[in-house]
């Protein structure tokens, strides 16, 4: 669809007439463009497509500004304060993420491109190989994934913060330590 | 026809009115009106600090007592208006300072303010009363000491959600002895702890105290203390609500709320501990305004709160409430006006709790006065959203946050454009819409054709094409403010509505599809706007003009382009030296 501009020059405009206050339309000037009344087929190609979903170190929340919390609420939620319970027996923070005595063994999980992170239940896997086909399905709505997922990394977060790759250790002591779960692209 | 009124008597009919919006009308009569309505006006309220100069408004209003300034766009609160954009409050304050001696009232919104502009204001109003800041950022403690040092007659200080520079908590203490006209303090936005003896001695001589909002570092073993000095209190917002269990603190608590009779609103709340709940159930009868959603607590504690407080009309909530509290409070709280829902766990996809579509149709179903809605959940219905529209046509805001960007019906798959079309349809007089799921232009069209009284819109991740920006520019009478992020708008419905943006105060487009060519000829031919491309990219200068731009800012205004830009905003077409 071709733009149609339908300017006039500055001299020859009429006298818009005067708006009352702040309410309502002016009708008298043209306008700098007309619209045309055929709806649009093609959608806007030149769509900004920036990075407005990096990550931040691996752990970032994803989409920039979304979901739309004011940031000083963001900023109590990033400090993991919100998933902490307090437990009234032991007066204790109990991080359920971390505790293998809970029969469900949540760890979350973030893939690079995905704004949204998902959570898994470690528990509920014995191997690696199962918990590799699992993660990579899980995402393939939001991204493509080749079906050997040769194009992305596992990296796991070790209790003590840092980032490794998984695989060296059996998988009964890797669910102990393990704290979160990145897919990340290569 | 002659004035049969002296000026003094339609000067004290003006005394009477209050709004923006009459006073605006009243100035617009004939001039001998204009004048004396210039003269009387007390309170000025500036929406956004660019479009009008200080000067202007302390000329046009010279005996103003109360002035009111917004700076950056409401999307800022998101973190999507870059470090550096601009909203400074100082030239403002320098201006008001000669201009207004006696000015009584600042209250600043999403502004820069520094610890030089606070102490301005501290030195320059001799009868200064009131301080708001909400949203702001660029001070520290220094300039709060500042604040209670010199200003004799402060009534208010509320600090609401702003990033301070904590240098420590020693600023309370600046307060002198003699000072005893406290009626509102909100320090809850502060980490830093403050002098308990201090706060405690501040609180005991201010017999006008009616709000006091702690911060988290207050313990609450202290709470006891300051309530027995201030029964009087009519909002508290508690410190820390944490604590070993022990029965003392638990009976002093008791008995320190129980004093109080004419408490109304609760808030804080701050790392909660079940045990010490009870405490203010008494209380529970009595409240209108409980914001719980700092309180990490579960569904049955949050169940038996809410099942007491039968005259409840704002509740703010942790999404812990799940649908259960929600009915409960449906069924208890019949004069609720407002509901906010504020998600826990926002950036993981699976829900951490059974919070779903049906607490918020419960609430439209059984609180008759629902008029306000602030709701994040993880999925939503058409059906449900129709069902809301219809139990609550009175709806004025509904702000519907469904977590996942372009999230479909639940139960069909289909775009919830029909589900949001019911809303304003249904909800005459909405006044501000906040939309999210899968939409195509289609929800547009219906926005276009029924919010005829939609005062504010935001958009993201939605629509197909420049038809949805379109039809809400063309059909929105009443449109002030629209905000959009992350959707397929472009060049064409933006020039075709051009006119549209001057009645309206401002319009936000990020990661949209706006031309830097079309951005420049929108300000080279509306003069009445300035259109600022905010885009941190490097080599901007060697981008294509029909590339799109990463952020738009567009406003009315009569102060002309600014001139405290950082390097990555442009004001389009004004002035070439600055793009090519």
């Amino acid at each position: 669809m071709e733009l149609e501009l339908t300017l006039s020059p500055p001299n020859q405009r009429r006298q818009p007439t005067k708006k009352s206050g702040h309410g309502g339309n002016t009708v008298t000037k043209s306008p700098l463009l007309s619209w045309s009344q055929e709806e649009d087929d093609e959608p806007n190609k030149t769509f900004f497509t920036g990075d407005y979903q990096q990550d931040l170190d691996g752990e970032g929340q994803g989409l920039n500004g979304w979901p739309p919390l004011h940031s000083w609420r963001r900023r109590l939620i990033e400090g993991e304060w919100f998933n902490e319970r307090v437990d009234e027996e032991e007066g204790d923070n109990m991080n359920e993420v971390n505790n293998i005595y809970n029969e469900s063994l949540f760890v979350k999980v973030k893939m690079d491109g995905v704004g949204i992170a998902r959570k898994i239940d470690l528990n509920a896997f014995h191997s690696y190989q199962m918990l590799t086909t699992t993660l990579l399905h899980m995402f393939d709505k939001y991204v493509e994934i080749d079906e050997d997922g040769a194009s992305y990394t596992l990296m796991y977060q070790h209790k003590d913060g840092h980032w490794l790759l998984p695989g060296d250790l059996p998988w009964e002591m890797f669910i102990g330590t393990v704290q979160r779960i990145r897919v990340a692209r290569n | 026809m002659a004035y049969s009124f002296p000026e003094e008597v339609l000067e004290h009919v003006f005394s009477f009115l209050s709004s923006e919006k009459d006073r605006n009308a009243v100035s617009l009569v004939c001039k001998s009106w204009y004048e004396m309505e210039r003269w009387c006006r007390r309170r000025i309220f500036v929406g956004n600090c660019y479009a009008v100069n200080p000067k202007i408004m302390i000329r046009r209003f010279p005996e103003v007592k109360s002035v009111e300034l917004k700076g950056k766009p409401h999307f800022a609160d998101f973190n999507l208006v870059p470090e550096g954009w601009g909203g400074y409050a100082y030239p403002w304050i320098v201006e008001i300072a000669r201009g207004y001696p006696w000015l009584e009232e600042i209250r600043l919104k999403r502004m820069v303010v520094t610890d030089e502009s606070l102490e301005l204001i501290s030195k320059s109003f001799k009868n200064f009363k009131v301080l708001v800041l909400s949203s702001c950022e660029g001070f520290s403690t220094d300039g709060l000491a500042a604040i209670a040092a010199n200003c004799r007659n402060l009534r208010v200080l509320e600090l609401r959600e702003c990033e301070v520079e904590d240098l420590s908590g020693h600023w309370l203490s600046h307060f002198p002895d003699s000072f005893t006209s406290l009626e509102s303090l909100n320090m809850g936005c502060l980490n830093s702890e403050v002098s308990f003896s201090a706060l405690e001695r501040l609180v005991a001589r201010s017999p006008n105290l009616k709000t006091l909002r702690l911060n988290r570092a207050v313990p609450l073993e202290k709470l006891p203390t300051l309530l027995q000095l201030a029964p009087q209190l009519v909002e508290l917002g508690t410190g820390s609500y944490s604590a070993e269990i022990r029965s003392d603190l638990c009976s002093s608590l008791l008995e320190a709320f129980s004093r109080c009779k004419n408490l109304k609103g609760l808030s804080g709340f701050w790392d909660v501990v079940p045990a010490y709940l009870p405490a203010f159930y008494s209380m529970c009868p009595r409240l209108t305004f409980l914001n719980l959603s700092y309180a990490t607590t579960q569904s049955p504690d949050l169940t038996k709160i809410v099942s007491q407080c039968h005259n409840l009309q704002r509740l703010w909530v942790l999404d812990y409430i799940e649908d259960t509290g929600l009915n409960a409070l449906s069924m208890s709280c019949k004069d609720l006006q407002e509901l906010r829902v504020f998600p826990s766990d926002p950036f993981v996809a699976d829900a951490n709790v059974l919070l779903t579509e049906q607490g918020l149709v419960s609430v439209s179903e059984g609180c008759p006065k629902l008029q306000s809605v602030l709701y994040f959940c993880r999925q939503f219905s058409n059906s449900a959203l129709t069902t809301i529209a219809k139990n609550r046509p009175n709806l004025t805001t509904f702000r519907l946050c469904i977590l996942e960007p372009r999230a479909p019906d639940y139960l069909t798959f289909e775009p919830l454009d029909s589900g949001f079309g019911s809303i304003v349809q249904h909800c005459k007089n909405l006044r501000r819409l906040s939309l999210s799921g899968l939409l195509t232009d289609r929800v547009f069209q219906h926005i276009g054709t029924h919010a005829k009284k939609l005062d504010m819109l935001s958009i993201a991740f939605a629509g197909d094409s420049d038809l949805g920006l379109h039809y809400v520019l063309s059909g929105c009478e009443s449109l002030r403010k629209l905000e959009i992020r992350d959707c397929p708008f472009g060049d064409k419905a933006l020039l075709a509505n051009a006119d549209k943006l001057e009645t309206m105060r401002s319009l936000w487009m990020s990661s949209c599809a706006v031309s830097f060519g079309a951005c420049k000829v929108l300000g080279q031919k509306m003069p009445g706007l300035n259109v600022e491309v905010i885009d941190e990219r490097e080599n901007l200068d060697s981008i294509p003009h029909n590339s799109p731009v990463e952020k738009l800012y567009i406003y009315r205004t009569v102060a002309g382009e600014r001139f405290d830009m950082p390097h990555f905003v442009r004001t389009m077409g004004k002035d070439n030296r600055r793009f090519k």
